[in-house]
């Protein structure tokens, strides 16, 4: 008896294409994952990101054959979730007013935080209301910066890993964090954001 | 909250959705690549023309002409085989980046990588005949092309200037041939001193350029006679029908 639950997921994908039932194994393990990215980068509510990442999960499953070993799974899948959002976004424009609320990390910390002070994370644990005011930054911010700031901070992904979801090179991934770390700093120093921490 | 995994899994089921076929794949990663080569191939054949047009530009008559040596360079520069050659690298770049690895490499690279490579394979297909062949085409077939190639018969239509090009209508003597110029009007050309450059041999309906000055109202003393277009150091003798019939093709109007 093959335990599905810890088998890794490049393993299973190979299971999945035998037995649709084994693709459910590996999808769970992204489920709430990807909702959250998708509420973190777009307008949606819980109910319409549920829909998207139904969605994303279809596409992979089309796409099982295309995907590449030498890529992480979960790059790849974040890669397809990044497609099917932007293209809810021509669709829909969901992606330029203003994001989520819950915009904060698996581990219950705030963007502002880990930018300012990554390694003083617990003491800056942020409040809703301060959730609130990053939302407000990252909401101004153009989506390529808010994506890759979500990628790198929330998401915890390195730049090899947003270079392959994203399909760029590692260089300008490291150029574009930059750029967005700057935004973002100046964006909150207009909102004030900088003195409540 | 919905288990949206499951939901999805039972669509899967539903709908009887199933993954792509393998070579789906296979083919349309084929189909990207199949466009780069073919956009790296235009993209050099273009270098080739571009080469072809620098190698065979009269570097040497802008002492004849008002001109400074700047502006010549100018007016030879081959800026429609450049841009064609620019487009095809843009192709060749998108299609690269659409590989399945292609995003990891830095957009500067993969421009200049595309350019070098059209270069390389533009030095290749020059030393074909392939470049003069496709120009010739497009000269008797795009007018546009043909538009843009005015400026070559703007600067050999200067006789003051000792510059004068047209099709040779009848060979009078070893020493005087009758030409139609590119405006229609008729010229008797000495030849007695002057340097066939090419090689080829004067035949009617030849088209030709001629470095001299002029004698009188239409006698003009070539000094030098060159074929309308082509590679004046591969125009051979034993090439001589060839040299004529290609040269009989060319761009100037009747």
């Amino acid at each position: 008896m093959k335990n599905y639950e810890t088998m890794p997921d490049e393993q299973l994908v190979q299971f999945s294409l035998k037995n649709e039932d084994c693709f459910y194994f590996l999808i769970k393990r992204y489920e709430i994952k990807l909702i959250r990215y998708i509420k973190q980068i777009t307008i949606v509510c819980q109910e319409e990101a549920e829909d998207i990442c139904q969605e994303i999960f279809i596409k992979v499953y089309r796409n099982l054959n295309d995907f590449d070993q030498k890529l992480l799974f979960s790059s790849w899948i974040y890669r397809i979730a990044h497609n099917e959002v932007i293209n809810h976004y021509r669709k829909n424009k969901l992606l330029s007013k203003t994001i989520s609320l819950d915009i904060v990390n698996s581990s219950g910390n705030s963007l502002a935080s880990l930018l300012y002070d990554p390694l003083d994370i617990h003491e800056k644990y942020t409040s809703k209301k301060k959730a609130e005011t990053v939302r407000k930054t990252l909401a101004i911010l153009p989506e390529k910066y808010r994506e890759i700031l979500v990628l790198r901070y929330l998401e915890d992904k390195s730049y090899k890993e947003i270079g392959d979801i994203l399909r760029k090179p590692k260089g300008s991934v490291a150029t574009l964090i930059k750029r967005a770390k700057s935004k973002f700093k100046k964006q909150a120093e207009t909102i004030n954001l900088m003195d409540k921490y | 909250m919905k288990d949206v995994s499951k939901n999805a899994l039972q669509k899967i089921k539903q709908e009887k959705v199933r993954p792509y076929p393998k070579w789906h794949f296979v083919f349309k990663r084929s189909v990207i690549w199949t466009l780069f080569c073919f956009s790296i191939l235009t993209g050099s054949i273009a270098a080739g023309i571009a080469i072809f047009q620098l190698k065979s530009a009269e570097w040497d008559i802008y002492k004849h002409l008002s001109h400074s040596f700047l502006e010549c360079t100018l007016l030879i520069i081959p800026y429609f085989w450049l841009f064609f050659m620019i487009g095809f690298t843009g192709f060749a770049y998108y299609y690269f980046r659409s590989t399945g690895q292609g995003y990891k490499y830095n957009t500067l690279w993969v421009v200049l990588g595309s350019i070098v490579l059209s270069i390389i394979g533009g030095g290749i297909l020059f030393t074909t005949e392939a470049p003069e062949k496709i120009e010739t085409i497009f000269e008797d077939e795009v007018p546009f092309y043909r538009m843009m190639q005015n400026y070559k018969q703007k600067i050999w239509m200067s006789p003051e200037q000792g510059l004068l090009a047209g099709k040779i209508t009848k060979i009078i003597s070893k020493q005087k041939m009758q030409i139609k110029d590119l405006h229609g009007n008729m010229w008797v050309i000495d030849t007695a001193a002057t340097t066939w450059r090419g090689r080829f041999l004067p035949a009617e309906n030849l088209r030709i350029k001629i470095l001299g000055n002029i004698k009188c109202k239409s006698q003009f003393i070539a000094n030098e006679i060159r074929p309308w277009k082509g590679r004046r150091d591969k125009c051979r003798m034993h090439h001589k029908k060839r040299c004529e019939c290609k040269n009989a093709r060319q761009m100037v109007p009747e």
